[in-house]
């Protein structure tokens, strides 16, 4: 990254300093899990000229996503976000309102055509063609229909989203749906939870800048670096778990000694998130739902969060590998070894007994006379029995 | 000889005296201090150092066995073996005592006293065997008819004290005490009578010891008839054990081994392993497929054909020849065959029997040097006692 | 030499004392469930092989009166056979000395599915099955093992143990263990936690197991419970109970594909815990030639003959010795 080139947009970067800008990178590849050199390339995407737009659609939302987003930690990073990714439209931090903002999202969209990365937030009505959500005169759903042929791009912000979330719970009276499933087809990346830890998009996003291409996402869309694994494979209260340590009630013993809240309900075992290594906020251990000591309740996963009741018991998704436990039936077939050797050996003094015993008696001759020799030890000493 | 008077006192003196008194037996011409002996009394202190170990360390210290093989060499050829060995003593006392076939009585005290310490040898190998020595007077209380090994036990204690009295009248002829030896000698034929009855029992209940293990014991050697298969080839094995003792005395020793009495052994040895025959046939014949299990060359097929051949079919087909029973070197043959037989049979049953069950569960089983230095020292222990016994006692009282 | 009457009587004394010590059989022999007898249900299907029944089994049984319980022991006893182990944990792969109770598996292929024959996997719970006539208390010479008459747990008696192994002959499951290393040696197995139990409590590995796969309760009661769930279809939901048969806690859980066998109903005569498994139970190491027979019964058919081996060989004997002596002398010596 030249110094020219940084030097050039310092200032629209708050003035943070050129490490702490590296710094950030480094730690936004790292929570990608990309190796060591990404972070200078990413810093570079960074400060290149031109920055692509982004229109972010809210609809039946909390606005929960976009306040986490607001949560990463470096105090600029509005700064960094808004200026980096030219947000041309969010109902929640545009300055403009009303016809305005609407008419800057329409001039962004021509300008932007097949260019701009969309960001959607909230689930999407359907019921009666989808008027129980309309924004500037227009159903959810019709604008969506406008917004997303255009985009080079499209990111499910958060678990309504992404498959309806809580806007889809429960009976679901508007028949809300997430983006997924109304743009069928399309590429959509997912990002569910509620909310989701922040880096997920950002690494998502900037990821895509970087590199020019999504990260490698699983069968739901998700980005699998951070959607991987389930929770339970790297909690911290998982020793817990295979030890037999469960809280049953809140604030009995277990439950104040840090025990697995597995028999509370927790969903770890079956919810696939990063929670567990990641955690919220960025200050400090434990803080994360199973870590303030709530069993997890599987924001993100679809027919686990808002649809299992909370204090249902999960159905343990990845188990212990078989490798750590001994096998219930061998059924070595054969011979062991050592069995085999002692057979042969006594086979083989048998079978020399026996073979010594007629060669040598079966031969000689006695009409009745007594024996020759009064000292002659017999052939068959060693198996004298006394 | 020493005389101990001024250590022990005139009576005990007499005492030892007359116990070291060998002139009756010099004709013999046992000669103590041989190379022989010297590794004799090798083994047995070697077997002592073992046991002390055992006893200090546990089984598992002093042993290969485990949970997939909880009984090896000691049960299987010290217990086992042993006992099957020592069938000899029931059989010529109650030949000579019940029967009144007095052509053997010459053999008797011989063969009496080599059951004795066949079932010492036993029964002090079940006491290292077992994890707790101490206590094991605790299975003769239990009154648990349901399990074998209480009869076992019990008839193993009242046998061994019952081998003892029959024993005891050459040790009181030998150190005098007649009032005692009268008193024995006159309740010798109930003795014996008892003898026969716990020996029959016990000598089949070993066998009945694997009835509880039907999936276990492989189908080749488990039958509701494993109790009469060991009686009869006990019997086969002590009636051979008695004839092989006398014509190896006869061979070490200066002593003329009887040969009517002989013949006739070889005859009982027939006759117990054609009825033995007979029943391992109709065992083959009555269970649907074992036939192929034995013929099929498979591990414990081949191991039953090898016990079979060497212990019976070809011992039978020998002894029903008189060429063979009127010879005693080809008697000394046979006997040493079936010896060699129905020991494989004892291993085949307690240690590679189980080995199909114990296999599949992952388990093997070698025996550990300690256990054979233990079972070679309590054969030893048998072979330096019958000498001692040979030397110091009238084992052989009427020349025929 | 004429058997004297003196001898006589000895000799039938010793018979009589023999047959008269013929005391009623135990509990060992009965082939019937006792009234309240209690066991476990395991349900492979619902095991995640979390390992908590282990590890609290182990830690419930060194408390006074467990079956792992030792004066003076500060810490339950540790499997420290593995390589590399110093001691520090508890690595347990089987049964042994110092483990009544041991998850395992059945792996087949490249384990993907679980309860799945092909490419899949089962846990497995392995202990003592408590026998409604068990073997091992019908052995034991000294006996050590024997049958609660009220719950029909099979416990020890360790002061009444020789150490002969020969219950670890005799059980058809192989699952006694016996602790070669100990110089005053036990053998181990499961006892139904009897210090808990005998007070109206559960057993450990029920209560602490999280998925309801361990339940405790009567027999009767597991038994409907087993034959309840094998009557649903793959993929019903059900309300599995947790700890305990009649346990208000339930989980909603979509039912598994069962083998269509309850293990333990009439093997060996039936045992008092018993199993549902998604996989064959013969890959769970459970032999498929054990006869629906109580083994004891094998046993008991010989010992019944004895009383009349010794009559028949006393008036046998009698009868041969006065043949045969008939024309003797008195006064001849042995």
């Amino acid at each position: 990254m030249e110094t020219d080139a940084f030097n050039a947009v310092s200032q629209k970067l708050g003035g943070v300093s050129r490490r702490d800008f590296i710094k950030f990178c480094t730690v936004l590849a790292a929570s990608l899990g990309l190796p060591l050199g990404a972070g200078e390339k990413i810093a570079e995407a960074v400060v290149a000229a031109r920055r692509p737009p982004v229109i972010w659609l809210s609809f039946q939302e909390c606005t929960g996503c976009v306040e986490s987003l607001l949560r990463s930690s470096h105090p600029t990073l509005e700064h960094l976000i808004l200026d980096l990714i030219s947000l041309d439209y969010s109902e929640t931090l545009s300055a403009a309102a009303g016809h305005q903002v609407e008419a800057a999202k329409a001039a962004s969209i021509e300008q932007n055509k097949g260019k701009f990365i969309l960001v959607v937030d909230g689930a999407i009505p359907t019921k009666d063609k989808g008027i129980y959500c309309k924004i500037g005169g227009k159903t959810a759903l019709e604008i969506l229909n406008e917004t997303a042929p255009h985009a080079a791009a499209i990111i499910a912000m958060g678990s309504c989203a992404s498959w309806g979330g809580v806007a889809a719970a429960g009976s679901n009276p508007t028949e809300a749906k997430g983006i997924v499933e109304l743009l069928p087809g399309k590429k959509v990346v997912t990002i569910p939870g509620c909310p989701p830890n922040p880096y997920n998009l950002l690494s998502t996003v900037l990821y895509f800048l970087t590199f020019n291409k999504l990260p490698d996402l699983d069968a739901k869309g998700r980005p699998k670096f951070a959607y991987g694994r389930i929770i339970h494979e790297s909690c911290e209260r998982r020793p817990h778990f295979d030890a037999g340590r469960f809280a049953t009630q809140f604030g009995d013993d277990m439950h104040r000694l840090g025990g697995c809240l597995y028999k509370l309900g927790c969903k770890g075992p079956e919810t696939y998130a990063n929670c567990s290594s990641v955690l919220f906020g960025e200050t400090g251990a434990g803080t994360w739902p199973v870590g303030v000591g709530h069993p997890c309740f599987g924001c993100t996963e679809k027919g686990v969060g808002f649809h299992t009741s909370l204090y249902t018991l999960a159905n343990v998704q990845s188990l212990t590998p078989p490798v750590f436990f001994s096998e219930a039936f061998p059924n070595t077939p054969g011979v062991s070894g050592g069995i085999k050797s002692m057979a042969m050996g006594a086979s083989g003094l048998v079978v020399g007994a026996a073979g010594a015993a007629v060669l040598t008696g079966m031969g000689k001759k006695d009409e009745g006379e007594p024996p020759q020799g009064p000292e002659k030890k017999g052939p068959g000493a060693q198996h004298k029995e006394g | 000889m020493m005389d101990l008077t001024k250590y022990i006192g005139p009576t005990y003196n007499d005492f030892v005296q007359k116990l070291l008194d060998d002139r009756q037996t010099k004709y013999l011409g046992i000669k103590l201090i041989t190379p022989f002996t010297l590794v004799l009394v090798a083994l047995i202190a070697a077997a002592v150092v073992v046991a002390l170990y055992r006893l200090a360390f546990g089984i598992g210290a002093a042993s290969n066995l485990s949970d997939a093989w909880p009984w090896g060499l000691w049960i299987s050829f010290d217990v086992l073996g042993g006992v099957c060995m020592a069938a000899g003593g029931f059989l010529i006392a109650g030949a000579v005592y019940i029967c009144g076939l007095e052509k053997y009585h010459c053999v008797a005290r011989a063969a009496i006293l080599n059951a004795f310490f066949g079932y010492l040898l036993a029964a002090i190998s079940i006491c290292m065997d077992i994890g707790r020595s101490v206590v094991i007077w605790k299975a003769l209380i239990s009154s648990q008819i349901n399990s074998i090994m209480f009869i076992v036990a019990i008839h193993v204690v009242l046998y061994t004290s019952t081998l003892a009295t029959e024993s005891s009248p050459m040790f009181f002829e030998k150190v005098g005490w007649d009032g005692a030896r009268h008193k024995v000698s006159r309740c010798m034929v109930g003795v014996a009578l008892f003898g026969v009855l716990l020996s029959l029992l016990h000598q089949s209940s070993l066998g009945a010891v694997y009835l509880i293990a039907p999936g276990k014991l492989s189908q080749i050697w488990y039958s509701q008839w494993i109790p009469y298969c060991f009686l009869l080839s006990a019997i086969m094995l002590g009636l051979s054990m008695v004839s092989f003792e006398t014509i190896l005395t006869g061979k070490v020793w200066n002593h003329p081994p009887p040969r009517d009495v002989l013949s006739g052994l070889g005859r009982g040895t027939l006759i117990a392993g054609v009825l033995y025959l007979a029943l391992k046939i109709y065992i083959l014949l009555d269970t649907p497929g074992l036939v192929g299990m034995v013929f099929d060359g498979s591990f414990l097929g081949n191991l039953y054909l090898l016990e079979m051949a060497v212990g019976v079919v070809i011992p039978i087909g020998l002894l029903s020849l008189k060429s063979v029973r009127n010879n005693i070197h080809r008697l000394f043959a046979v006997d040493i065959m079936v010896v060699a037989g129905v020991l494989l049979n004892r291993l085949n049953v307690g240690i590679f029997g189980v080995q199909e069950f114990a296999t599949r569960s992952g388990g093997d089983y070698f025996p550990s040097a300690m256990e054979w230095i233990l079972t070679l020292g309590m054969i030893a222990f048998a072979i330096l006692g019958f000498k001692l016994c040979a030397k110091y006692l009238n084992l052989f009282p009427q020349h025929h | 030499m004429p058997i004297s009457r003196r001898d006589l009587l000895k000799g039938a004394a010793s018979g009589g004392l023999l047959l008269a010590s013929g005391v009623p059989a135990h509990a060992t022999m009965s082939t019937t469930l006792p009234p309240n007898a209690v066991g476990f249900l395991y349900d492979a299907t619902l095991c995640v092989g979390c390992k908590s029944c282990v590890v609290n089994c182990k830690i419930k049984n060194c408390e006074p009166g467990g079956a792992l319980y030792q004066e003076g022991m500060k810490k339950p006893p540790y499997e420290t056979k593995g390589p590399g182990n110093t001691g520090q944990w508890d690595e347990t792969q089987e049964l042994s000395g110092k483990t009544l109770s041991v998850i395992k598996v059945y792996k087949n292929g490249t384990c993907q599915t679980k309860d799945a024959e092909v490419n899949g996997f089962a846990f497995f719970k392995q202990q003592c099955m408590h026998c409604i006539t068990p073997a091992c208390a019908s052995v034991c010479p000294g006996g050590a093992f024997r049958k609660d008459p009220d719950n029909g747990s099979v416990y020890y008696i360790a002061s009444k143990c020789i150490g002969c192994r020969y219950c670890q002959l005799a059980c058809p499951f192989g699952l006694p263990r016996y602790e070669w290393d100990a110089a005053w040696p036990e053998v181990r197995k499961c006892q139904h936690c009897r210090h808990i139990t005998k007070k109206g409590g559960m057993t450990a590995c029920a209560e602490f197991c999280p998925t309801g796969a361990t339940v405790f309760g009567k027999v009767t009661d597991l038994r409907e419970e087993a034959k309840r769930r094998l009557a649903l279809k793959p993929g019903d939901e059900y309300q599995f109970p947790i700890q305990t048969v009649h346990s208000p806690n339930r989980q909603l859980r979509k039912v598994a594909k069962y083998v269509a066998k309850v293990y333990g109903l009439t093997e060996v005569g039936g045992t008092q815990n018993i199993l549902l498994s998604g996989v064959s139970f013969e890959h769970l190491g459970f032999r498929p030639y054990l006869k629906n027979q109580a083994l004891p019964e094998l046993t008991w058919h010989y010992i019944a003959k004895i009383p009349w081996v010794f009559a028949g060989v006393f008036i046998g004997g009698t009868a041969i010795y006065k043949i045969t002596h008939r024309n003797r002398k008195e006064g001849e010596q042995p």
